[in-house]
């Protein structure tokens, strides 16, 4: 009766929405989050914002201390000048290593509830530390690294400031990192402005991707809301990254990833991709999936996919239109992913506005870091 | 094992002295009951060859910078000859890097012996450690599984595939082939200076009563008043490693106190007695191991003799066997002489260090889509 009921509301709702929307547009796409300006991001209760904190989460990002060699910070991989990633297709590791999936742009991270390619991190004061710890990123030991902190008089201060630490507590360095990041959005778009109602924000060309985007591409069945994201997880098909059949280094990793994660030995063995969100959840059905990442920030965070396979935005609409592609992961690949049967002039305004979600570069030039000082005795 | 074998050895050695005394004459008699030499550990070859290569390889370490042979050094005895060791990089160690000489013949391990199990596990803390090697085992054994030398050399020791647990046994196997070699002590050609030395060793001096054995160490630990190294706390790096280690040891209060605690992260007595004790060394060697204690702030043998004349250095906890001596100027110089007497062969030919170039990048897997991982 009840199930009754809310279906038939429901419809009700759709049918309405279909009128405002125009009959015919984003068939199939009425109940996805329509697309939206950015708002500020959520912060978390238990890690406010304050100028103090973010500053000192903004000296922390760029810190080599917090790594295992005291060569690499947050910035190595996620340099302001490389999209707040690294233009790479896969992204650079540890000293000695390489990594084995592309480098995020941190921009409007803030708004993902799970960080990392298949949402390994619940938090960005969660994402930190894994990176940080990672053999094939940071290699940092957490009690070392809360040591050196406290071996530097001017974090000694801010902690005691920002935290009222005693000593800085590794943890907080996280918040304050974390913090730090929530800074690094984009809400002033010309899609942002357009959305607001700034009706010339966006180009003849760029609309007609919009539309093209909601409709005939169907892009927003996943990349949907002010985001331009769903955070869900799917498998496209995309195709193995080229690197692991090519570099001793990046075989290494490759396996190392598949010990490190868990899979059982017969899986080690055989496997030749990235399975994706099933190192987290070990169900066959999510092997290849990966979070549907947002599209803002796009033209300064190439190359594009989790492994980095696509150079530009004209490749990634081309992959789109053909059908997405093929991988090992053939019987978990998504049913959302058809050929679209675009033309060229169509993929052109699609990529024009794809390009409307990106606003001015976000720079940032690494701050002077405070020095280690002997530590007098108490 | 190692009990039977000391037998035996011993039995051998006293057979040796017999004839060694009838050649050399009888002054030096009397050591024949206290000491006697250390005895090369039958090995398998393939095992040691493999851990050689292992012992001398950067790649086993987190960013690549170091291998086991960065800090202990052949041409220094195995040692660094450095006070106080360097560390990964990034830090700076806070205690002198002791020889791997005869290690494999000793029960306890570290200047603090918080290993006493065997060097299986001592070597999984050097390769682990965030200060020393820094290295995750799970990539260091895909890394070995990348350099078809190691395929080939992994299999043939019988060890099947690279392995991260065939790693902490091969690299002891080759430790085993480091054990002294023609110390005159040992071979009978010890100088007149050197006899009075062992005397005055077991006699007025004492020495003894904590190096006594084959190795000349109890493998306990003494304090015996050791200075602290100002550079610990005067260095940051090395105060970092220290108050890191202090963490990971249960060190109460690591970040205020300037006293390197010693065997107490093992014995962790409540009225603090134990803190500043040092395991015993081995006195073997000491001519390639300069500088000497626990944190290297003695620089030379005669040094460290006239430490001990001096009654050791001041602190509460200091052991009472550690007394002033009275010994001579010259009864000091037989002593160091003595002490030399106890050095041998440097390890440093083929059969003890890998001489052939390590490749530093990894050639990528042929046709890695259809062969097995």
């Amino acid at each position: 009766m009840k199930m009754a009921m809310t279906t038939s509301v429901r419809l009700i709702a759709l049918l309405a929405a279909g009128m405002l929307l125009g009959l015919g547009t984003a068939i199939g796409a009425e109940d996805n989050p329509p697309l939206a300006a950015l708002g500020p991001p959520p912060v978390p209760a238990d890690n406010p914002m304050t100028p103090e904190k973010v500053e000192l989460g903004k000296l922390l990002f760029f810190d080599t201390r917090l790594s295992g060699d005291a060569s690499v910070s947050c910035a190595t991989c996620h340099e302001p000048k490389q999209g707040w990633g690294f233009s790479n297709d896969i992204s650079r590791g540890y000293p000695g290593t390489l990594h084995w999936r592309n480098s995020q742009t941190l921009i409007n991270s803030a708004y993902y509830g799970k960080l990392f390619w298949v949402g390994a991190a619940k938090s960005l004061e969660g994402q930190g530390p894994a990176a940080a710890k990672g053999a094939v990123a940071g290699n940092g030991e957490a009690d070392m690294m809360e040591v050196r902190l406290g071996f530097i008089p001017e974090y000694r201060e801010r902690f005691r400031e920002v935290f009222g630490d005693h000593w800085p507590k590794l943890s907080n360095a996280w918040k304050a990192i974390a913090a730090f990041e929530r800074t690094l959005v984009q809400t002033d778009t010309p899609f942002d402005r357009y959305m607001n109602g700034e009706e010339g924000a966006l180009t003849d060309q760029q609309k007609s991707g919009l539309e093209l985007f909601q409709g005939k591409a169907n892009c927003i069945e996943c990349h949907n809301g002010a985001l331009l994201s769903d955070q869900k997880f799917y498998n496209l098909g995309v195709p193995r990254a080229e690197r692991w059949e090519q570099e001793g280094l990046a075989q290494i990793t490759f396996r190392y990833e598949q010990y490190a994660k868990g899979v059982t030995e017969e899986m080690y063995r055989t496997i030749k991709d990235d399975a994706g969100l099933y190192y987290r959840t070990k169900q066959k059905a999510d092997k290849g999936k990966f979070r549907t990442p947002s599209l803002r920030y796009t033209i300064y965070s190439a190359p594009y996919m989790h492994n980095g396979t696509f150079w530009d935005l004209f490749e990634v609409v081309e992959f789109y239109n053909e059908g997405g592609g093929e991988n090992e992961f053939a019987s978990t690949k998504t049913d959302i992913i058809k050929p679209l049967d675009l033309s060229d002039e169509e993929i052109e305004d699609l990529v024009a506005f794809l390009e409307s979600l990106s606003g001015d570069e976000i720079t940032m030039s690494t701050p002077t870091l405070p020095p280690y000082a002997p530590l007098p005795a108490q | 094992m190692r009990a039977t074998r000391c037998k035996e050895s011993f039995k051998r050695l006293a057979l040796a002295l017999v004839v060694g005394g009838a050649i050399i004459g009888v002054s030096g008699g009397a050591w024949a009951d206290e000491f006697g030499s250390v005895e090369p550990i039958e090995v398998d070859a393939k095992k040691a060859e493999l851990g050689k290569r292992l012992f001398f390889d950067k790649r086993l370490s987190g960013d690549v910078a170091l291998s086991c042979a960065t800090c202990h050094i052949p041409d220094k005895g195995f040692g660094d000859g450095l006070a106080l060791s360097k560390a990964y990089p990034g830090s700076e160690g806070f205690r002198n890097t002791p020889t791997l000489i005869n290690v494999a013949h000793k029960g306890t391990w570290f200047h603090d012996g918080r290993l006493g199990t065997n060097l299986n596990d001592v070597t999984r803390e050097m390769l682990t450690e965030t200060y020393l090697m820094n290295m995750d085992m799970r990539l260091m054994q895909e890394r070995l599984k990348q350099d078809p030398v190691y395929v080939q050399m992994f299999d043939e020791a019988g060890y099947g595939e690279p392995s991260n647990g065939s790693v902490r046994k091969a690299i002891p196997e080759y430790l085993k082939t480091l054990t002294s070699r023609n110390a005159p002590v040992d071979t009978g050609t010890m100088s007149d200076a050197a006899q009075n030395g062992l005397d005055l060793f077991t006699g007025k001096a004492g020495c003894v009563a904590c190096h006594s054995g084959p190795l000349y160490t109890d493998e306990k630990p003494h304090n015996i008043g050791v200075p602290e190294n100002p550079e610990i706390w005067n260095d940051p790096r090395r105060h970092i490693t220290f108050a890191t280690f202090g963490i990971f040891m249960g060190i109460e209060n690591y970040m205020n106190i300037r006293r390197d605690p010693g065997a107490h992260v093992r014995t962790h007595k409540a009225d603090g007695t134990d803190i500043g004790k040092f395991m015993t060394p081995t006195l073997r060697e000491l001519k390639q191991t300069a500088p000497y204690m626990h944190n290297g702030t003695v620089a030379t043998l005669a040094e460290v003799v006239a430490f001990y004349n001096d009654g050791g250095g001041a602190d509460p906890n200091k052991d009472p066997l550690i007394k002033p001596l009275g010994l001579s100027r010259e009864e000091q110089a037989d002593l160091v002489a003595f002490l030399e007497a106890l050095s041998g062969d440097a390890l440093t030919g083929p059969e003890h260090v890998w001489g052939e170039k390590i490749p530093a990048n990894y050639e990528p897997i042929d046709n890695w889509v259809e062969v097995r991982n």
